[in-house]
């Protein structure tokens, strides 16, 4: 019940303050704009045909043995494999979010000294952790799903029939919703590790960054063809994200000592 | 005598090598204040840290109604103390009621709608309920923070400077809330520079330098420093009386002006009738008694307070 009416805050507070979702929609723009760019803007700019490009050729290769796009006429399957290959990027709206908003979340209070009144409460530590990660979980969930309706969306819209049917597939998904959800879990146990030790939210974001870094790795491992997210790959990806975040929540809840905050924090 | 609702006992916090506080011992009992008096460092916040169970003291102990505060009590013993610190505290991106409320629940209220319209009332903040505490002047917001501390309706309220940096009027204002909360027979504890305030509101007053140099009611701790003395305004210059009281068994006789201050053990009549038989027109007559600031410098600095 405590953690529900600290969540309820946490969210409420959000909503006055929605400068900062802009870093995650920000990404989310790009992360949908580049595919749109790629796979049709530039097609049509050029006049030259994804399926006739020898770029291409590899992946059309790769993607035309996938039962998703095996149906699909070369072209088609290029632009499936291009949305795909984006996909990668919806990951960092949630990171990117919960980042910023764990670190506001908890910096914010620590500026506010707001946190001294909450702690006199009967609120536990788990609760009131409990409460900041989903606070920031949360709205980036939500806003992860709201841009990949939009990516889904602009798929059926410009590209070919049957390319939007393709992200459904079991990569595209595990990646946006498995992986992306854990990235932003450990993202966020990290913001709040960080803001712990420092006192402004901006060294906690920059921090806290060091959790994106992988996600352009998986992106340009794909993109030079040294791993392609299979199903067995992500699984191993998210057990890995489990096992990170299981110490980072024991580095958290260490770090985030009622006594240390009162006594330590400046 | 009231059954104490907190005692601290042989209270010691070390920071490294530090000691913060430094064996201090007291007791609160219901319906009154409580003042806890020192410069700043002097360990004030940390003790009522220590009392609200958000601290460990490194020895020594908290009894809260007779229960041990441990890290294992202190969640449901938090339950029974009201807590003002030293900042509002306030978010300010939610309403003046949506901060009470979610306090309400966190205290596990049964009906917290109720209690919020109940300190809102009670501290005459229900008109700015809907406003953001970012717009509300520090005195609203220090009344919007004392009502937070009261939404669980606690026994013991513990306040960290609760009238630091408000215009007098607000200040006043926050001084009658704190006493009507002790008329209504809530154990308070104060913590403030504001020796005034002490002086006004206070039943008991304790000195804390780490240490607590003393700890008593304002009159016993004038009583123990200073020598009772006896003022008296004579209608020439008080100058030519010091010698006859000196004679008539006064030990310390000091003037100033057409005021006589007299030490010592001589009685009241006794000193009247000798000046007047001296010739003095006696126009006032008054027990002198030492400002709270007096017997606060002569605890701090026993060596610099005049005697």
């Amino acid at each position: 019940m405590r953690m529900v009416a600290l969540l309820r805050k946490e969210l409420a507070d959000e909503r006055q303050n929605l400068a900062l979702f802009v870093p995650a929609m920000i990404v989310g723009v790009v992360a949908i704009f580049l595919p749109v760019l790629v796979a049709i803007v530039i097609p049509s700019v050029t006049g030259e045909r994804l399926s006739s490009s020898s770029d291409f050729q590899i992946a059309l290769e790769m993607y035309r043995d996938q039962p998703a796009t095996r149906g699909l006429d070369p072209e088609a399957a290029i632009q499936a494999y291009l949305f795909q290959f984006f996909a990668v990027m919806l990951v960092l709206i949630p990171v990117t979010s919960s980042m910023s908003l764990a670190a506001y979340s908890v910096v914010g209070e620590k500026h506010a000294r707001t946190l001294e009144p909450l702690l006199v409460t009967p609120i536990t530590t788990f609760e009131l952790l409990g409460a900041k990660v989903l606070g920031a979980f949360i709205p980036s969930i939500v806003l992860t799903v709201a841009f990949f309706a939009l990516y889904m969306l602009l798929a059926a819209v410009f590209e070919r029939p049957g390319v939007a049917g393709t992200l459904l597939a079991s990569q595209t998904l595990g990646t946006v919703f498995l992986l992306g959800p854990l990235a932003a879990l450990a993202a966020l146990q990290m913001a709040v590790c960080v803001s712990s030790r420092v006192n402004d939210v901006r060294t906690a974001q920059q921090i806290g960054v060091l959790v994106i870094l992988p996600i352009p790795g998986l992106l340009i491992g794909q993109l030079a063809g040294a791993l392609r997210l299979t199903m067995p790959l992500i699984a191993l990806i998210a057990i890995g994200l489990l096992v990170v975040n299981a110490a980072l929540m024991w580095v958290a809840i260490a770090l985030f000592d009622r006594e240390s905050i009162l006594t330590r924090w400046k | 005598m009231a059954t104490p609702a907190l005692i601290a006992h042989r209270l010691t916090r070390r920071f490294g090598d530090r000691v913060a506080v430094d064996g201090a011992s007291f007791e609160l009992t219901p319906g009154e204040i409580f003042a806890l008096l020192g410069p700043n460092g002097a360990g004030k916040t940390t003790t009522l840290r220590m009392l609200a169970g958000l601290i460990a003291p490194t020895s020594g102990s908290v009894q809260v109604d007779g229960a041990a505060m441990t890290p294992a009590a202190a969640p449901r013993l938090r339950q029974r103390i009201g807590f003002l610190t030293e900042a509002p505290g306030l978010w300010d991106n939610l309403t003046v009621r949506e901060n009470l409320d979610v306090y309400a629940h966190l205290y596990g209220l049964a009906d917290p709608t109720r209690a919020v319209d109940d300190v809102l009332e009670l501290f005459a903040i229900a008109d700015r309920a809907s406003e953001r505490p970012a717009r509300l002047s520090k005195g609203l917001k220090q009344r919007v923070a004392l009502a937070r501390a009261l939404v669980h309706r606690p026994a013991i309220v513990l306040l960290d400077e609760p009238t630091a940096g408000l215009d007098p009027e607000s200040a006043h204002r926050v001084r009658e809330l704190i006493v009507g909360m002790r008329d209504e027979g809530r154990a308070i504890l104060l913590c403030t520079h504001n020796l005034d305030e002490v002086e006004r509101v206070a039943n008991r007053v304790a000195v804390l330098r780490s240490r607590l140099v003393a700890s008593g009611t304002p009159g016993e701790l004038r009583q123990q420093l200073f020598a009772p003395r006896l003022r008296v305004r004579v209608a020439r210059p008080a100058q030519s009386f010091a010698g006859i009281l000196h004679a008539a068994g006064a030990s310390d006789v000091r003037t100033d002006g057409e005021w006589l201050s007299i030490a010592g053990t001589v009685p009241t009549p006794t000193i009247v009738r000798v000046l007047v038989e001296a010739g003095a027109d006696v126009e006032a007559v008054e027990r002198e008694e030492p400002s709270l600031e007096d017997v606060y410098l002569k605890l701090l600095h026993p060596e610099r307070a005049q005697a």
